[in-house]
């Protein structure tokens, strides 16, 4: 499923940049996420848990940044878990708005396993749900 | 010769009878698998891939093995020498890929069993099975037909790139000659998507080994026991006569219980080895992923037609969705499409091109109609898109080319020789049943107020009856036992599966009527291998069309020896048989058939050359199909607004020959009829781009349910066959067949002011809403 | 379709309930929505609390000018009830859309608000009807406005320990006029989009107009836009065009964020009118 969109932060550009970069800042921003381990240049291990209504569940797996213009890059995040498995993958760009930062990003989620099957028609409203409270916490 | 003296007994046969298995499956007394309990029984859970396609790099059991209550795990290097499932499809260069009962080093698709787990109880089964761990490397994978014949497409199975299984071409006629000839031709992309077959009861089954007689029991929920029985034997290397299959109550099969599967022989493994009786039952999930899907074909069709709108030619290119592997029939359904390629119509040439398509899906297979309604649908999209470009009636445009009835038997351009028909008759009955005339006034009266009004029709033809041997992978035959018990109470042995289709109450009228004995006396068995003679079993409207005659040549045999005892009886050489009772045309005496059985069985005294006993076995072969028609018309609106479609009327007339119980032939109709507007207008399986099942449980999948469905007046007009001696032709997928052709008929009517022509299925509300948008503001929104 | 191990109680009373939720419990109400996604092991709850049992939380009560309905009150019930049917006559023919029959039967008013799934249709009337939610948890209770309630997709204002005891809803002026209309997922039933309208009329024109929406996006929301074109005279259908304005829509398999903007607009005006014709 394609995903695309902008969000505005009240950061400068370089600043936005920076954070969404830093390990510790996407550890405390991506909703669910419990750890955030380096393992390699730009490569990071995950946990997270995911907990939504009530369905919950334990993922596994990797973040890693891509593609690194002056512009912006490509975040990947894919985990495992028994639930299925999910792979998001955006390309963010950043440029001025005003004071602040438009961030741009466009890219593609993919999800197997039990969720994939049942759970087509909450798909796109649960991207879009967790990708605004990423931005939330990032701007908070 | 004399009339018996008694008053003839009233017939059973044609009366709406109501079915004698009902009272047991609406109060919830019937049994079927899961219903079993053994002692010591275990229970197995299979590991599934949630992979479209991928390697698989290793598996750990370790932790599933070690939990508590475990009692076995095996992955794919324990059945590595367990021979394959089988595929009973022989076509010329057929790529078969070895369909191992769990995936070796590669898996193609979601659910693919990866390892199966077995536990004292279905829970910590549940448990260990998510235990076990397997390290996957994710491949591309290919899930639509067309894109997997792309060049350059991911390749299903390694060793065969292009994703081609088979290919199959087949002429009849002169084609060429009557595209030159033609006037006119049209051309038409028709799909017939993926479908889930969704019967109540999901698959299921118990495998109980008896170590000290090398005998297997199992319980399985199938169309086929016996074709379970031989293929399993083979498989496990069992002697057939030590194999046992016994299908107990059967939640509806629509052709996807016509196999054998992976999880049949994994049970009886593991039970074999275990020593312990072991169940699996497929979760609803596992259903949509792992059962046999139906349909899968992308169609190109091109009719040529005289300006007068005689049919001269079809050439159609089919691509067959066969998915990852072949089960037992699947590469032979799109030949059954070929077969039906000219409908009810006179056309003098076709030629068809098939080509079998791997990709990352479950495999396709027999599903209620198993490639005619695939063809019936093109057809009858083609012969509405030709009225459409001649400007002539569609009704008008039918009857002008449907076979005459003086032309019977009428050889067909793709071989069949078509029995027996009145094709014009259902379809001017149903014309009446509407009153076309005046609907079509009201249409244009509609349309003049902006409303978008349809008629829609389908006049289909069926091949049913399956079938003559040579034309069937398995024998085409069907047998049947009659013993008639000392106490004179009669003992019917079919060899087909009854499971849904009430054989019960409709071989208990036929033997009743035949025999002369009271309904209630007559007891229909099925289902069970250890009871029952080999038999084929049911699917393609075979039962009471093939069963049917060989109950029936049963019975006349029973008679024969009948009327020797009762001959015996009353000291006469002259006497007759009717209702019952042997009568002397001399005397007028008459002995019961009770006081016969009676006297088989003590066997005091017994007729020259004739052994003690009351029992007839016959096999039956035919020796054609039967061709069954009819037609359908549908009335419907759609809102402008939404998209949404209201069907305003359905009329289904079918002509299945006698009927032998009108009250289960309207059921079936009825049913029918529900799946083919299921196909029409929701039901869609759904991969998407990584061939993950979208469509994957009910909340997304729309099964039709009983307050979806249209009220269906449903009719008959009575063509007997002259194939069998009842007459009688096979209803069970019918009204599939004729439904979905006319219920798009009926939309695309309803659109047509716009220059609609066509609509692929499922017709959803979004898919109408643009066609509308595009067509009135040219935008394609 | 086996769920995983789980503890299970079935209190008596509401004091009870709460204390195993404080403690980490799961409510289960009706188990329309957490019973599959147990059997699917998409929810695994060690210890499940029944709600069902607990006699104070089943009531539909008339007071003050207002209605309260117990958090396990089944859909049926809601459909059914003589005084909602009289009074509030826009939630019983929105618990009237729900599902099926079987849904409705076991399907309750607390469960729904609280699984706060986008395509559930209460929360459409519910916002219409500018309803409010009670809350209570072992040691608090608050009472927060629909809108305040729904928060996001499966979301809710509900903090840990807490769950919905009751709904109250308006006892609806002789005057107004309202209706509910949707385009259901023939599968599961579920709103693609659905509208609640509630129309007052005053001397000819619009004094009060409630719209509404579900389906259409991440959370039911009112659509203010509509609401004061209404109110301001404008045409209906000019009204309901603008419902889905700045609405980030949804879509799936069954309808795109495109196709659910044009129906939102379709429904609106649809349910608008039929609110109006039932005025006076
Ligand atoms: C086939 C089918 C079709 C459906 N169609 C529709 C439809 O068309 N429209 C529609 O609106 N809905 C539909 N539903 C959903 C249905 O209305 C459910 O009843 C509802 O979503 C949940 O209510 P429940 O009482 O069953 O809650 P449950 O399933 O018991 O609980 C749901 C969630 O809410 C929590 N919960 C339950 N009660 C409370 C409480 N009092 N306080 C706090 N948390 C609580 C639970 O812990 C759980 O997380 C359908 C459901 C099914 C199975």
């Amino acid at each position: 499923m394609k995903i695309s969109g902008t969000n505005t932060l009240a950061l400068a550009p370089e600043e936005a940049y920076r954070r969404m970069q830093d390990p510790v800042v996407l550890a405390a921003c991506m909703p669910g996420c419990e750890s955030l381990e380096t393992i390699g240049e730009d490569e990071y291990r995950m946990k997270m848990k995911l907990a939504m209504a009530s369905l919950s569940g334990a993922f596994e797996g990797k973040v890693r940044i891509t593609d690194r213009t002056p512009a912006g890059f490509r975040l990947i995040v894919e985990g495992t878990g028994k639930l299925g498995f999910m792979k998001g993958e955006g390309l963010l760009t950043f440029s001025q708005s005003g004071d602040g930062t438009e961030v741009a990003y466009e890219g593609d989620v993919q999800v197997g396993g039990t969720i994939a099957a049942v759970g087509q028609r909450l798909i796109d409203a649960t991207a879009k749900m967790m990708i605004k409270r990423f931005f939330e916490k990032l701007a908070a | 010769m004399a009339t018996p003296s008694i008053t003839k007994l009233e017939p059973f046969i044609g009366k709406r009878i109501r079915r004698k298995e009902d009272p047991r499956l609406i109060t919830g007394t019937a049994t079927y698998v899961d219903d079993l309990q053994l002692p010591g029984m275990h229970f197995a859970v299979v590991v599934r891939s949630p992979h479209g396609a991928a390697r698989i790099k290793s598996v750990d059991i370790a932790a599933a093995a070690a939990m508590k209550g475990v009692a076995m795990v095996l992955t794919g290097r324990d059945v590595a020498d367990l021979a394959c499932v089988p595929c009973g499809a022989s076509l010329p260069g057929l790529r078969v890929p070895e369909h191992r009962l769990l995936a070796q080093d590669r898996v193609y698709y979601v659910g693919h069993p990866v390892a199966v787990v077995v536990a004292t109880d279905r829970y910590i089964a549940k448990d260990a099975a998510e235990a076990v761990e397997v390290d996957y490397e994710v491949l591309q994978a290919v899930a639509d037909p067309e894109k997997a014949l792309a060049p350059g497409a991911p390749a299903v199975h390694p060793q065969w790139p292009d994703n081609t299984a088979f290919t199959f071409h087949q002429e009849g006629g002169d084609i060429e000659k009557a595209f030159a000839e033609a006037d006119v031709v049209v051309k038409q992309r028709i799909t017939s998507q993926r479908l889930i077959p969704s019967p109540l009861e999901t698959r299921g089954c118990v495998a109980q080994w008896h170590a000290a007689e090398k005998s297997l029991t199992l319980h399985t929920s199938t169309q086929v026991p016996h074709l379970v029985r031989s293929l399993l034997a083979q498989m496990l290397g069992l002697d057939e006569n030590r194999v046992r299959v016994v299908a107990p109550e059967v939640g509806g099969g629509f052709g996807c219980k016509l196999n054998l599967y992976a999880e049949e022989a994994l049970t009886s493994h593991v039970a074999m080895k275990l020593g312990k009786p072991i169940k699996w039952i497929e979760s609803r999930r596992e259903n949509f992923l792992t059962t046999i899907h139906g349909r899968g074909h992308v169609d190109y069709y091109e009719v040529a037609a005289k300006k007068d709108g005689t049919i001269l030619g079809i050439k159609v290119k089919i691509i067959q969705d066969l998915g990852s592997y072949h089960q037992l029939l699947g590469p032979a359904i799109p030949t059954l499409s070929v077969l039906m390629i000219p409908g009810l119509y006179r056309a003098k040439s076709m030629c068809a091109d098939v080509v079998g398509v791997f990709t990352n899906c479950v495999p396709t297979d027999a599903y209620r109609g198993a490639g005619r309604p695939e063809a019936t649908h093109g057809i009858e999209r083609m012969v509405d898109i030709l009225a459409a470009e001649l400007k002539m009636d569609p009704a008008e445009l039918r009857l002008k080319n449907f076979v005459r009835n003086e032309e019977f038997p009428f050889p067909t351009a793709t071989g069949l020789i078509y029995d027996t028909g009145d094709y014009a008759a259902p379809l001017r009955k149903a014309m009446e049943t509407v009153n076309y005339t005046e609907l079509r006034k009201q249409q244009a009266d509609a349309r003049k107020h902006g409303k978008l009004m349809g008629i829609g029709m389908s006049t289909y033809g069926e091949i049913c009856a399956f079938g003559p041997s040579p034309a069937t992978p398995a024998g085409g035959w069907e047998s049947a036992t009659v013993k008639i018990e000392p106490s004179g109470k009669v003992t019917v042995m079919t060899g087909v599966s009854p499971h849904g289709q009430g054989e019960e109450t409709t071989f208990s009228q036929i033997t009743a009527d035949h025999l002369g004995v009271p309904f209630e006396d007559v007891l229909v068995q099925h289902g069970d291998t250890a009871i029952v003679q080999y038999g084929i079993g049911t699917f393609g409207s075979r039962a009471t069309a093939v069963g049917g005659p060989a109950l029936y040549y049963a019975i006349q045999e029973l008679i024969i020896k009948i009327k020797k005892f009762g001959a015996m009886l009353l000291e006469s050489d002259d006497v007759s048989y009717a209702n019952g009772q042997c009568t002397c045309a001399k005397t007028g005496k008459s002995v019961s058939i009770k006081e016969i059985a009676g006297a088989a069985y003590r066997a005091m005294k017994l007729p020259a050359n004739t052994e003690p006993g009351l029992v007839a076995t016959y096999f039956w072969e035919p020796t054609n199909f039967t061709f069954p028609f009819g037609a359908h018309i549908m009335v419907a609106e759609v809102d402008p607004g939404t998209g949404a479609i209201d069907i305003k009327r359905y009329v289904a007339i079918d002509d299945c020959g006698n009927l032998i119980n009108p009250l289960v032939v309207d059921g079936q109709v009825h049913g029918g009829v529900a799946q083919g507007l299921g196909q029409a207008l929701w039901e869609q399986a759904v991969y998407d781009d990584n061939a993950q099942l979208v469509s994957g449980e009910f909340m997304d999948y729309t099964m039709p349910r009983a307050h979806m469905m249209p009220w269906i007046e449903s009719g008959h007009t009575i063509t007997p066959t002259p194939v069998n001696p009842l007459g009688v032709k096979g209803v069970g997928e019918a009204g599939t067949i004729g439904a979905s052709p006319a219920a798009v008929s009926a939309v695309v009517d309803a659109l047509s002011p716009l220059g609609v022509r066509h609509i692929d299925m499922p017709m959803t509300p979004e898919k109408i809403w643009r066609l509308i948008l595009s067509k009135t503001t040219g935008s394609n929104a | 379709m086996i769920p995983q191990q789980f503890e299970y109680s079935a209190p008596k009373s509401l004091a009870e309930a709460l204390a195993l939720i404080a403690d980490g419990g799961k409510p289960l109400s009706g188990g329309m929505s957490l019973i599959p996604m147990m059997k699917l092991r998409l929810a695994a709850p060690d210890r499940v609390v029944d709600l069902a049992r607990i006699a104070e939380l089943s009531y539909i009560r008339e007071q003050a000018g207002s209605i309260h309905i117990g958090a396990t009150t089944t859909h049926h019930e809601v459909e059914s009830s003589a005084v909602i049917r009289a009074k509030c006559p826009l939630l019983a023919e929105t618990a009237s859309f729900i599902g099926d029959v079987q849904v409705r039967n076991l399907g309750t008013i607390g469960g729904s608000v609280a699984h706060a799934d986008p395509s559930a249709d209460y929360p459409a009337a519910l916002q219409a009807l500018e309803a409010k939610i009670v809350i209570k948890g072992a040691a608090s209770e608050r009472t927060v406005s629909a809108d305040d309630f729904f928060v996001d997709t499966f979301t809710t204002a509900l903090e840990p320990g807490e769950i919905v005891t009751e709904v109250i809803v308006p006892v609806e002026a002789a005057s107004t006029g309202t209706s509910y209309q949707k385009l259901l997922q023939p599968a599961s039933g579920f709103a693609i989009v659905g509208v609640a309208a509630r129309i007052q009329k005053s001397g000819g024109k619009i004094t009060l107009a409630r719209v509404g929406v579900t389906g259409l996006s991440n959370r039911a929301f009112r659509a203010a836009a509509t609401e004061q074109a209404l109110t301001s005279g404008t045409a209906v259908q000019a009204a309901a065009d603008v419902v889905a304005q700045a609405i980030d829509a949804n879509s799936d398999l069954y309808a795109s964020a495109e196709f659910r903007a044009h129906l939102a607009a379709v429904y609106a005006a649809r349910a608008i009118d039929a609110a109006i014709r039932r005025t006076s």
